[in-house]
């Protein structure tokens, strides 16, 4: 993959970069703030950035403004933001245009660099990658409660895997179980929660979001 | 080493330009916009006085005296409250005059809205101080506004004298042989007639009169509205009362600001600093785990292991310093034994040598004693990083009940209060108290800082 990092704390910064060319991708530019960032996109057409939310000089969303700015003028760049807080509101904004390509984790997530890389290989791809926490809020603020109360255990966990954005097979994987038996939960929430089936995982993403958070 | 009170700037203090007298000033007076503006204030003000004062008197009399018939108290007293609502609204129209033309500001007391039932209503309305000031103001305002008008007088007068010669020469305007001769006239109502001109060289006496009484005439206005300006202030303003209850809320609108700022600030440090680090330790931890594979297989790469290792030490360590200082800001420990301890750790881990003295008799409250120090911290860390001192005291003493902090320095001054200045958030801070923080900082030093706190919050 071809990368390029946004964030303002420069031990992070270089973390990640040595972090990820260790792991054989190519880091183009590591920047620290949102405008040089959009400079290095448009310069280097990396498949993915990393974007830290809070940068100067506001430090309040720049690098939400910039990821919007990217996806719409690089839409085949994948976005991956990363903050320390989740904000539900940041995540709603952020897939407002889609859930193709673009991600939304909380920073702690590098501390497991293998997961951390695979999300940012699905976001490169094409796919999503949203944060338990951001299902979690949701699920918590939403009216939905009494129909989320009819899923077993073990469809709920399937819906957050899949408002996380995994594919079937990444689920049946997490979940130590056969693609077959991801299928079957997967039809049963679907059935329950009279949300409209679908095969594509970001389609499917974007569904349970707006389902959660009606 | 100590400078007297009398060098520190003081509100008020403020020398304004027309209090100076000299030659020059006394010439230019009378051709001054602020002369015209006060001529205009006084010819303007006596006609809304008359007709004020007399509605406002007349109204009073009748209520008063219809209150005390018994037979129409409810009329009578009704009468009264239209009284002060009347003065209300003469002294809001003497308010924008004197603002509009004097530049005197009298902030308007809070409008009076009485709820409840209908003799609440009128109780209240009874009680308005302000209402009352107003009334006494439009009442005392008659005799000032007389003598604003005869003020005019005097301008006039010494117009017509200075024309004298101008319309003996010009307008023949000649007494007929037998008459006593042109007069001059006199704005001094007493003490015999001046001298009446009889040839066109005596016209030159009236207007040297003229003249002198030219010159003279600002200044009689000026004291007149000199006058008027003090009840303005004294009569028209929000009242004691009000004026603390401002001040209160200012000064606890600035408490509320200065703790959610607080807050802002440690979220922001430790999100920039101990966050940070903790992500760091967690990820190199991570990558120096996957480096050294399952149990048993031999380590891929033990040179980059222990750089990882190292790494994540290192964050541990800054995280540690990072929280500690944060704790530090937050409260320091050293102050739960007393301002004295406190400071004397702050002096020790100063740059600059520090003169330190401390004589608290009375310990003040918790509150008081953390503004102090952390005044005393800010100031310490201005000194080090702006002044360039070589040494600075720092003296802490008890007077009149009242703690004061006193940090001067031998740097090169300059320090000033003002829109993003540390020292105004000091300010803030001392105010939110009732506190007050003084700066003497000319230009090549010293700078001295004196900061007054009550004993209590």
């Amino acid at each position: 993959m071809r990368i390029v990092i946004a964030e303002d704390a420069a031990v992070l910064r270089e973390l990640l970069a040595q972090m990820l060319t260790e792991r054989g991708h190519e880091v183009c530019a590591a920047v620290p703030d949102g405008d040089t960032l959009l400079a290095a996109v448009a310069e280097h057409r990396p498949d993915v950035t990393v974007v830290d939310i809070r940068m100067p000089p506001t430090h309040t969303d720049e690098g939400l403004r910039a990821a919007i700015g990217i996806r719409r003028e690089h839409p085949g760049t994948g976005v991956l933001l990363f903050s320390q807080y989740i904000e539900t509101k940041y995540a709603t904004r952020l897939l407002a245009a889609g859930s193709a390509g673009v991600g939304y984790l909380l920073k702690d997530r590098v501390a497991n660099v293998a997961e951390f890389t695979d999300s940012l290989s699905r976001v490169a791809a094409g796919g999503t990658a949203l944060d338990p926490e951001v299902v979690t809020q949701l699920a918590g603020a939403s009216r939905r409660g009494d129909d989320l109360e009819s899923l077993t255990a073990r469809e709920r966990e399937v819906l957050a895997l899949m408002a996380e954005g995994r594919t079937n097979a990444a689920i049946a994987q997490t979940l130590v179980v056969s693609a077959g038996t991801v299928e079957k939960h997967v039809a049963a929430v679907f059935g329950k929660l009279a949300l409209p089936a679908s095969e594509d995982a970001n389609r499917r993403v974007l569904a349970v979001l707006r389902y959660l958070e009606s | 080493m100590h400078e007297s009170a009398g060098e520190r700037p003081r509100e008020g203090a403020r020398a304004e330009p027309s209090r100076r007298f000299s030659p020059g000033a006394v010439l230019r007076a009378p051709f001054t916009a602020r002369a015209w503006a006060e001529v205009a204030y006084c010819l303007i003000g006596f006609p809304l006085t008359v007709v004020g004062t007399v509605l406002v008197l007349v109204l009073l009399a009748l209520g008063t005296g219809l209150t005390a018939s018994l037979v129409g108290t409810v009329l009578g007293l009704a009468l009264v409250v239209a009284a002060v609502g009347l003065a209300r609204g003469c002294a809001a129209v003497h308010r924008r005059l004197a603002q509009g033309l004097l530049g005197e500001r009298a902030d308007a007391p809070p409008r009076l809205l009485p709820t409840g039932k209908a003799f609440a209503r009128l109780d209240a309305r009874l009680r308005d101080a302000a209402g009352w000031r107003s009334v006494a103001y439009v009442l005392v305002k008659l005799p000032v506004a007389a003598f604003g008008l005869y003020a005019v007088g005097w301008w006039l007068t010494a117009l017509l004298n200075l024309s004298a010669p101008l319309r003996w020469a010009v307008f023949h305007q000649r007494p007929a042989a037998g008459e006593a001769g042109m007069p001059t006239i006199t704005p001094i109502p007493f003490g015999g007639g001046a001298p009446h001109s009889t040839s066109f060289a005596g016209t030159f006496v009236a207007a040297a009169i003229g003249v002198v009484t030219l010159l003279a005439a600002p200044w009689f206005t000026r004291g007149v509205v000199a006058v008027d300006r003090w009840l303005i202030r004294a009569l028209l303003g929000p009242g004691q009362l009000a004026e603390r209850v401002r001040s209160l809320e200012e000064s606890r609108a600035l408490a509320v600001d200065d703790s959610a700022a607080l807050l802002r600030r440690l979220e922001r440090d430790l999100h920039d600093g101990a966050q940070v680090r903790l992500v760091a330790l967690a990820m190199s931890l991570d990558m120096a785990k996957e480096r050294l594979g399952r149990d048993g297989e031999p380590v891929a790469d033990p040179a980059r292991v222990r750089q990882l290792v190292d790494t994540a030490h290192r964050n541990a360590t800054e995280a540690l310093a990072e929280l500690r200082d944060l704790a530090r800001g937050i409260h320091p420990p050293a102050l739960d034994d007393g301002l004295s301890d406190a400071l004397s750790t702050l002096a020790a881990r100063s740059t600059v040598p520090v003169e330190l003295s401390v004589d608290v008799t009375q310990r003040p409250t918790p509150a008081i004693e953390t503004i102090a120090y952390f005044c005393a911290a800010e100031l310490l860390t201005n000194v080090i990083k702006h002044s360039g001192a070589r040494r600075t005291v720092l003296r802490v003493a008890q007077e009149d009940g009242l703690l004061r902090l006193r940090v001067t320095d031998d740097g090169r001054g300059g320090a000033t209060l003002g829109a993003g200045s540390g020292l105004t958030g000091l300010q803030q801070r001392v105010r939110t108290v009732d506190g007050r923080l003084d700066v003497s900082s000319p230009s090549g030093g010293p700078t001295a800082v004196t900061v007054e706190l009550p004993l209590h919050a």
